[in-house]
């Protein structure tokens, strides 16, 4: 048993921070559910704790304590717990394994597209708890599993592996392989092997097991490639998230540790190839007024904001950072209708808080954010990647960059 | 993600946070790494200056020589705090209050609190014991209870609202919803309460608390003010984040919830540290370092049964003599000795007896401060913060 929960002094500075315990009153928040009830709980019984199922692993508990507790990581052990010994309902089975839902989603692209939005689609859905009040999101045919696995030259000094990620592989394999191409145009070799999800839905919803299926596949793929000196980009910051947290924290995997030391947000990445002067490139000047919203997980992740360090450089670029709302939807959570006023209500506040600033239009490097954000805004949402590969895809052109020269 | 600053700070409390907001304003490349959110999420929200006397200027001048507002001067104190209030305006926070005059808040226990400056929405909280005052509560808030209040005042009276939600952070929350608000409104009006002040905990809405607070009392008429509650404290938390999205909007990078690992030096200098976590330990690497990492309750320092540690650069702690001299008897009496431990500084807020040249120390983790004793909390956190800022900013 960790005993990381006997710090807390009960400063209650992590349930300012909980989003979910502010419009949800059943659940009574980090402290709470975290170090408070922890002293109570032993490894070999049973939960009885239903409300532990309400926290949405946003982590901001986490990102916020000063004594070093972590009352998300407690929470989540418990949230293996309670899965592991309880029914779990349909729409946790179903999110658990939304990657092979994704998969069979693409394959059957067209009919999925036009059945999600009807009426009779969206009851039955409700009827086995899964929420409907956000636009499904579109599937595609030419998933990045179906595309080029590799880009830019053999003999690059720097080579990556892109983790990109259900969000991109099914919905938006358009940026995926653009991501691709970008990262070649800067002289990387880029890898895209076979991966299969992160784990994070599988471990959100209480599925252990799955989750670690699935991470251990990744993991012996990433560090493969890693051990031939490649690092890993990933651009979804929750999937980064369970690289670098999970893989060698409660998932326990083989390699989880190398995993976790070579892996790079794609900006993060960008900024340190500058660093290294590997690229030097002029950037185009794109002229709007955005609205970043930070993903909750881009925080717990405690890298900065590496794409806010690029904006800052694209001439006519005005940025508002904005992260003090979580969007409410935490990827699969929102949709499961138990969860379904939680995340409006969220929703709602991140909305506003965004409208109040005007923006053209905004930006976030979560796809689950964006979904979620673009619906209670109104306004268009990009990932913050968009926005860098128009502003260099001239940029590169005059630039002097040595990629690939040696 | 690695990084190269002009300046470092270590720590995002008050102190950290002022700090960089004048460095940034300098023009320099700042970023603040933080293990948590600081002490003034706990808070009030006001700003205390100097507790004793009318005037906390004047009071200053009378403090032992080697308090820490001794190294900061008035004009960079008065400087300060224009800043301060500068900054909070701009996010939506304003502040009221005169640097000159000592202002009293009411407290939950129906005392009062003597303070410098307020956020607008306790403009009115320093009212006349003559004066009739209407506490408002909220069905099973916790920790609030209205009687300790009205208990103290013979011309006041308390009503009840039913929210539908009793925790602070939930019904701040729909206090943002325009519906509830109104409904709110309605019930007050409802109430007909025939004069003198309205005090409602301060619960009035998160971000947008200002247009809530507006709007309540332009649709009463009357005079309107926040009672501070216990943690999680709203006016606490508004007055971080106003801080912090200055920070951001001023291009701070923030490494949060990171600790130091390790640090590294060449000769006099500290060249870079090494943040902890998960994955890729990051290295932030600066021409200047502040620490600004508060006292005992922050983690700043830390204490054993006889010693007293330094947590991040393993600074030496000054100690008020031996552990039987630490504390006081009587657990309410003004000032402990142990208040009085910190790191020592010099003119120039650096160290002394550390010999590493490029690190400025500030806020709380000041020795002699005794912050509690002389009730100058966040005014001395701010005031050593800037002036700090401004020593390191000549040289990075
Ligand atoms: C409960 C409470 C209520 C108070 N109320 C008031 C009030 O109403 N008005 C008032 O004026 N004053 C008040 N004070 C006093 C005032 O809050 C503090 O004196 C002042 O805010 C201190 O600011 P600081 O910047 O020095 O440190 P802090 O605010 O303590 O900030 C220190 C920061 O450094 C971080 N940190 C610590 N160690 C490390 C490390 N090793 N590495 C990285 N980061 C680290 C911490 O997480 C924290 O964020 C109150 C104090 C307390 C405890
Ligand atoms: S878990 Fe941390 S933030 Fe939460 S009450 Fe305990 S010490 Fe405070
Ligand atoms: S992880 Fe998020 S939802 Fe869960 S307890 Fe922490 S702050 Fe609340
Ligand atoms: S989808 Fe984004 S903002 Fe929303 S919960 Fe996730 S990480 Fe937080």
């Amino acid at each position: 048993m960790n005993l990381d929960f006997q710090h807390c002094i009960r400063c209650t500075i992590c349930v300012a921070n909980c989003p979910v315990s502010r419009v949800n009153p059943d659940f009574p928040g980090p402290k709470q559910a975290g170090p408070d009830a922890e002293r109570f709980r032993s490894d070999d019984e049973t939960s009885i704790d239903k409300w532990i199922r309400l926290c949405s692993q946003c982590k901001r508990c986490e990102v916020s304590c000063p004594y070093g507790v972590n009352p998300a990581q407690i929470i989540l052990r418990e949230q293996v717990q309670y899965g592991g010994k309880h029914f779990r309902p349909l729409a946790s089975r179903v999110f658990a394994n939304n990657y092979w839902l994704g998969a069979v989603n693409s394959v059957i692209a067209p009919i999925v597209n036009r059945l999600a939005p009807m009426k009779l689609t969206k009851r039955i859905l409700n009827v086995f708890g899964i929420s409907t009040y956000l636009p499904f999101p579109r599937f595609h045919i030419h998933t990045l599993s179906r595309s080029w696995r590799w880009k830019g030259h053999r003999k690059s000094r720097k080579k990556v592996v892109f983790f990109y990620g259900c969000f991109l592989n099914y919905n938006r394999p358009d940026l995926g392989r653009d991501v691709r191409d970008f990262l070649a145009s800067l002289g990387v070799r880029v890898i895209m092997p076979r991966q299969v999800c992160c784990g994070l839905p599988a471990l959100g919803n209480g599925d252990i097991e799955t989750a670690r299926k699935f991470a251990r596949k990744n993991a012996r793929i990433l560090a493969g490639y890693i051990d031939r000196g490649y690092d890993v980009i990933y651009t979804c910051t929750s999937c980064g998230l369970a690289l670098t947290q999970d893989y060698p924290g409660i998932l326990e995997v083989p390699h989880g540790r190398k995993v976790s030391e070579n892996s790079y947000n794609l900006h993060e990445y960008v900024l340190k190839l500058m660093e290294e002067h590997y690229i030097e490139p002029v950037f185009e000047p794109f002229h709007r007024r955005v609205a970043y919203h930070i993903p909750c997980h881009l925080r717990a992740l405690g890298i900065g904001y590496p794409a806010a360090g690029l904006f800052e450089k694209i001439p006519g670029l005005e940025v508002v950072i904005l992260e003090d709302n979580c969007c409410g939807l935490s990827g699969s959570y929102g949709f499961k209708r138990s969860n379904e006023d939680t995340a409006v209500r969220l929703g709602i506040t991140a909305a506003r808080a965004i409208k109040d600033i005007d923006p053209d239009m905004l930006v976030s490097d979560c796809g689950a954010c964006r979904m979620q954000l673009a619906h209670f805004s109104g306004i268009p949402a990009v990932d913050p990647s968009e926005i860098l590969i128009k502003s260099l895809k001239e940029g590169l052109k005059g630039s002097r960059f040595q990629g690939g020269k040696n | 993600m690695n990084g190269t600053y002009d300046v470092v700070i270590i720590g995002g409390g008050m102190s950290g946070m002022m700090a960089a907001v004048a460095l940034a304003d300098m023009g320099r490349k700042v970023a603040v790494v933080s293990r948590g959110d600081p002490v003034c999420c706990l808070s009030t929200g006001c700003i205390d200056v100097l507790a004793a006397g009318n005037d906390p200027l004047e009071g200053i001048g009378s403090l032992p020589d080697n308090h820490p507002y001794r190294l900061v001067g008035e004009d960079t104190l008065k400087a300060s705090l224009e800043m301060f209030r500068t900054v909070m305006s701009e996010e939506r926070g304003a502040y009221v209050g005169d640097v000159h005059a000592n202002r009293r808040i009411l407290t939950p226990l129906g005392r009062h609190k003597i303070t410098c400056l307020v956020p607008v929405t306790m403009e009115f909280a320093d009212f006349h014991s003559d004066e009739y005052i209407h506490v408002i509560s909220f069905n099973e808030m916790k920790d609030f209870y209205p009687n300790y209040i009205t208990s103290r005042y013979k011309n006041s009276g308390c009503s009840i609202f039913d929210a539908g939600v009793s925790t602070t952070m939930s019904i701040a929350e729909r206090f943002e919803n325009r519906q509830f608000l109104e409904e709110f409104i309605s019930w007050l009006k409802g109430l007909d309460i025939p004069e003198g002040r309205i005090a409602i905990p301060a619960v009035l809405g998160m971000h947008f608390a200002v247009n809530v607070y507006n709007e309540i009392s332009a649709e009463l008429g009357r005079k309107v003010f926040e009672i501070p509650t216990l943690p999680p404290s709203m006016p606490g938390l508004r007055l971080f984040d106003g801080l912090k999205n200055a920070l951001l909007k001023r291009g701070v990078n923030l490494y949060w919830g990171k600790e130091i690992y390790s640090v590294e030096k060449s000769g006099s200098q500290i060249e870079a540290v090494t943040l902890a976590g998960a994955g890729r330990s990051a290295r932030v690497q600066g021409n200047a370092f502040i620490l600004a990492t508060g006292s005992f309750v922050s983690g700043g320092l830390h204490a054993s049964m006889d010693a007293a540690t330094e947590t991040a650069f393993d600074l030496p702690v000054y100690l008020p003599g031996k552990r039987e001299s630490w504390f006081n008897d009587d657990f309410f009496a003004p000032g402990h000795a142990i208040e009085k431990s910190g790191i020592c500084v010099d003119q120039s807020f650096r160290p002394v007896d550390s010999r590493i040249e490029n690190l400025f120390v500030c806020g709380s983790i000041l020795a002699f401060s005794e912050v509690m004793k002389y009730g100058c909390g966040h005014g001395m956190a701010i005031a050593t913060g800037v002036a700090a800022a401004n020593v390191c900013g000549e040289l990075a």
